[in-house]
């Protein structure tokens, strides 16, 4: 690994465990919320879920919301700020390269998703219990590419908005509706048909999908699947040319 | 360019949003010099230095620092360069400690060393955004430093630091200069550039007005010394004595109050006066034209000319 790279990566994580935004929404707001609403709804398995486990559904979803936080939240607002207040002029003044940092950024993300879904795994283990992997290929796909489409999301929104706020607006924007449509929120089956038109083509919807479907066997997915793989490529794509990659 | 040129800037220009920022400048900096860029707001100082750090591309113009084109080969130049830059920061929650070891590359000089000799050994633990202003600066010449730079660009040094913080920093840019460094001061403030500079540049609207050492920009634009003092019944053969005194270009009265103004000589040829003359006028004061005068004396001998940039250059309502 570069060396500029390795202590961008090292000094970023050592950082990230210091900053409370990240330990609350990345880290904690998805195992509560979790906890919460797989609660709500109990273990039998349900009609309204597929005839899945309802805590179980929302343990394969909640790993996306994970990747979503991180995407639309924690690196928008992280990298806003750092080049509103400078950050990231010193960096380059000090002869680190420019993709340097995004790509940094990108590790970074990645590492983070990695741990916060290992967390809420850890967490929902003894509460639900950890569903069965029905088809582990898919899901080992669908997770890494989701990954990759919302953390390089996460750094062209960083490079796009002008402020930490506008950062931190525009990410609550689109986080939550993406979160209560597509992943965390109540099922399907009590949305209306307006509601489900609107949820189903967003990138978490489809990313939960590829990732739920397969992991609880109620089918392949691959239509989300190669949505969601598109999706990262496009997104990484356009964070490389944005941030001269 | 010889091997001493560190700097060398032909007809630099850069402009923003059809705004001219810099227009055809020419700088040059020899190895060894501490150079000051001096103007008020909206001169143009900041986007030079970027320029010739490589941080942002001419419209126009020849630059080479170090041997290097910064537009092609800011990879290999920044490395070189430490720089203290305007509207910086670093993470708030980075600790003085791990900006050094972030920032330090393999030829690094010993982080603690530096940091002892800045004052800040007791913060190695301390977060960035704890820091006191003078201690943020401080921090910032500690990495300027740190990679032993042949070049170090200091923009707007001591903006917003207390007195004696001010001269901590500037006892710490003396050292530098001591140590065989070269250094480019962007300022605003004039008795920084005096104290500091052995030579400076004075811009406006992007374009160099005059340069040179402090003392020779104050004896071209602001040569004019001026005594005061009260004698209420001022005998006649002082004041024909004081007329006559070599250096001396006016003498005015106003009732009691009398002012003498002229080279900065006259000081020591009116003082001798005055003591022959006892006894010596109680509220006799001296003003010594300092840079700042040279400066606004260099503005009235040419007027702006009308310029976006020019009709920003407010000296004294400059924001900091």
């Amino acid at each position: 690994m570069n060396t500029a790279i390795g202590k961008l990566v090292r000094a970023e994580l050592t950082l990230m465990t210091r900053d409370p935004l990240v330990l609350t929404f990345v880290f904690a707001f998805p195992i509560v919320t979790m906890l919460i609403i797989g609660g709500a709804f109990g273990t039998r398995p349900d009609r309204g879920f597929d005839n899945a486990n309802p805590a179980h559904w929302y343990v394969a979803s909640y790993l996306t919301v994970v990747i979503a936080a991180t995407g639309l939240v924690m690196l928008p607002v992280h990298l806003a700020s750092y080049r509103e207040r400078g950050v990231l002029r010193r960096f380059a003044a000090a002869g680190f390269p420019r993709w340097s940092f995004a790509t940094a950024q990108l590790i970074v993300g990645l590492l983070t998703t990695a741990v916060a879904g290992a967390l809420l795994l850890a967490v929902a283990a003894p509460v639900y219990g950890i569903p069965a992997v029905h088809d582990p290929w898919r899901v080992a796909a669908a997770l890494p590419l989701g990954a990759i489409a919302f953390v390089s999301i996460g750094v062209l929104l960083g490079s796009l908005l002008p402020s930490a706020r506008a950062a931190q607006a525009v990410g609550l924007l689109l986080f939550f509706p993406s979160f209560l449509l597509g992943a965390g929120g109540p099922p399907p089956h009590v949305m209306g048909s307006v509601v489900r038109k609107v949820a189903d083509p967003l990138p978490l919807t489809l990313l939960t999908n590829a990732v739920r479907e397969p992991w609880l066997g109620l089918g392949p997915a691959t239509g989300s699947l190669l949505a969601v793989a598109a999706m990262a490529v496009v997104a990484l794509v356009l964070a490389a040319r944005r941030t001269a990659l | 360019m010889s091997e001493r040129d560190v700097v060398t800037v032909r007809g630099l220009r850069k402009s923003y949003g059809g705004r001219v920022v810099v227009d055809g400048l020419d700088l040059a900096v020899s190895a060894g010099e501490i150079v000051g860029l001096i103007g008020a707001n909206g001169a143009g100082k900041t986007t030079t230095v970027e320029c010739v750090q490589g941080l942002r591309k001419p419209d126009a113009g020849q630059l080479r620092v170090l041997g290097y084109d910064p537009v092609t080969q800011a990879g290999e130049l920044r490395p070189l360069i430490g720089s203290q830059l305007q509207d910086s920061a670093l993470p708030d929650r980075l600790r003085v400690a791990e900006a050094v070891e972030l920032f330090g590359t393999p030829r690094a000089r010993d982080g603690g060393e530096l940091l002892s000799r800045f004052g800040l050994a007791p913060r190695r633990r301390s977060a960035f955004g704890s820091l006191s202003g003078g201690e943020r600066q401080r921090l910032f010449l500690v990495l300027a430093l740190l990679n032993r730079p042949r070049l170090v660009i200091l923009d707007e040094l001591t903006q917003g630091l207390d007195p004696a913080a001010r001269r901590g920093v500037w006892a710490a840019v003396r050292q530098l200069h001591d140590e065989g460094a070269t250094v480019l001061l962007v300022t605003h403030e004039m008795d920084e550039a005096e104290a500091l500079c052995g030579r400076v540049v004075v811009m406006r609207a992007g374009r160099v007005l005059d340069a040179g050492a402090p003392a020779d920009l104050v004896d071209r634009h602001a040569g004019t010394a001026t005594i005061r003092f009260s004698m209420p019944d001022p005998p006649a053969p002082l004041l024909d004595q004081v007329r006559r005194l070599d250096g001396v270009r006016a003498v005015e009265r106003a009732g009691a109050r009398i002012t003498v103004r002229g080279h900065r000589r006259i000081i020591a040829y009116v003082g001798a006066a005055l003591v022959r003359w006892e006894p010596v006028p109680a509220d006799l004061s001296v003003h010594v034209p300092s840079l700042e005068d040279a400066l606004l004396g260099l503005l009235e001998e040419r007027p702006a000319t009308g310029t976006p940039a020019a009709a920003e250059m407010n000296l004294a309502g400059g924001q900091r």
